[in-house]
């Protein structure tokens, strides 16, 4: 079943540190994600290291995750491919053929995937979901953070409750015969208690006086050093999408 | 793009929904590396959508729900894969997009919101594919005739076929996840008591 735990939603953990906030934070990832993304090849080990090193400084701990076998056997599947259809075949190792344009490509694959891997574990473990919600909110998406709200607590309810459904179908033999009817049967259960979920958190809402007209959006965490994050990340972003040009 | 306390709550839920999909489901299936996940999670994901377009006809409300959903499947735990991330907004904003033209719900919309929803997961490979990835569009398109080979048994060389096959296939899928939701929303509708806002 989905917990608080499984879900990362308040937290300022070690690592992290308290001189920035939510918009250094995710000055950081943009930076990070956007550099990798635009910059030309030649220059990319490079913008990959110094992405990485930043990573590294600033949320160390995004680097143990990746050791796990799953993210190795991605990173491999995804490159490893290069290595034998892009390019002519002109290099040999233990009598495998290989091309040395695709090793060359294989090895920007591996960066670009690291840098996106490390920086989206890096934001997710460093910001709050009720932040990203808060910042959102700022930006148009009026009552978001109501919505997120109500979406994290009522996670585990739902999950329960189409467990239940599925279970009660399951033993009941409904997906025996007219398998396409139990189906549809099944979503609009699930649904259905969905709906009468919502119902009572509006009315719950509405009790409590209210309404996203008049709520304060969520608090967006603040930090000392955001301002010079964001003008730094914006500086390097502008040099890495001019660099192809110069 | 305003919404009100009850019609926030029935959005929270789908995007709950659609969250909980794309964290357990989603986990499973890219785990045991199933193929074809992408289209079921896509399928399961845009029917929830749709249906809660149909409960809050407003522009704005499909893609509001997939950014619930992205943002639930961004802080779950194992959730650092940003291709789900960037499908699920991606799918949403497909779907937004089809529904915000036409105004009204229509079933015919719905339809071909849920068509060209699906469809992204056939094209999502080679936007980020070598956007976050660097993998260059040729791998990818090699990825696909492979995998169009092996379970269409059709010869590598029909690569066009393969890709109109598969395009298709999608499409189709699509369509009937639009239909389906379209039925199941007028059908809840009706069970609540509720007044039917698709005819």
């Amino acid at each position: 079943m989905i917990t608080a735990r499984d879900l990362q939603i308040s937290k300022l953990k070690a690592g992290s540190s308290p001189k920035l906030g939510t918009i250094g934070y995710l000055a950081i990832f943009i930076w990070s994600v956007v550099t990798v993304m635009v910059t030309p090849a030649r220059l990319l080990p490079w913008a990959a290291a110094l992405c990485l090193l930043a990573a590294a400084l600033i949320y160390p701990r995004s680097f143990q995750r990746l050791l796990r076998w799953r993210w190795l056997l991605m990173i491999i599947l995804l490159a490893l491919p290069s290595v034998f259809f892009v390019g002519a075949l002109d290099r040999s190792m233990a009598g495998i053929r290989y091309s040395s344009e695709g090793l060359t490509t294989a090895v920007q694959i591996v960066a670009r995937i690291l840098v996106v891997l490390v920086s989206v574990e890096g934001f997710t473990s460093s910001v709050d979901i009720s932040s990203v919600g808060g910042l959102l909110e700022r930006v148009g998406l009026r009552g978001l953070g109501f919505s997120i709200g109500v979406a994290l607590n009522l996670l585990p309810t739902l999950q329960q409750s189409a467990l239940n459904a599925w279970r009660s179908l399951w033993m009941r033999g409904g997906l025996r015969k007219k398998r396409w009817r139990g189906l549809r049967l099944l979503i609009m259960t699930i649904l259905s208690n969905a709906l009468g979920r919502a119902e009572e958190i509006a009315l719950a809402a509405e009790a409590r006086a209210y309404t996203p007209e008049r709520s304060r959006a969520l608090p967006v965490k603040v930090g000392r050093w955001d301002r010079m994050v964001v003008v730094l990340c914006a500086t390097g972003l502008v040099v890495a999408v001019l660099t192809p040009f110069i | 793009m305003k919404h009100t306390t009850r019609e926030l709550a029935t959005l929270a839920v789908f995007g709950a929904l659609w969250g909980v999909v794309e964290i357990s489901l989603g986990s499973v299936l890219k785990t045991l590396n199933i193929p074809f996940s992408g289209v079921v999670l896509s399928s399961i994901g845009l029917t929830i959508a749709l249906v809660g377009r149909v409960f809050v006809p407003k522009k704005g409300s499909t893609l509001f729900i997939g950014v619930i959903a992205t943002l639930l499947k961004l802080f779950s735990i194992g959730g650092v894969i940003i291709g789900p991330m960037v499908g699920i907004l991606t799918e949403a904003l497909v779907a937004e997009i089809v529904l915000s033209i036409s105004g009204k719900p229509k079933q015919s919309t719905h339809i071909l919101a849920g068509a060209l929803g699906v469809a992204w997961v056939l094209l999502q490979p080679f936007v980020t594919g070598p956007l976050l990835f660097g993998r260059t569009v040729f791998v990818v398109w090699l990825d696909l005739i492979d995998q169009g080979a092996r379970y269409l048994g059709l010869n590598a060389a029909a690569a066009v076929w393969i890709l109109v096959i598969f395009l298709v296939v999608y499409l189709v899928i699509g369509a009937l996840v639009g239909w389906l939701a379209w039925g199941i929303a007028r059908q809840l509708q009706i069970r609540q008591g509720r007044s039917l806002t698709v005819a």
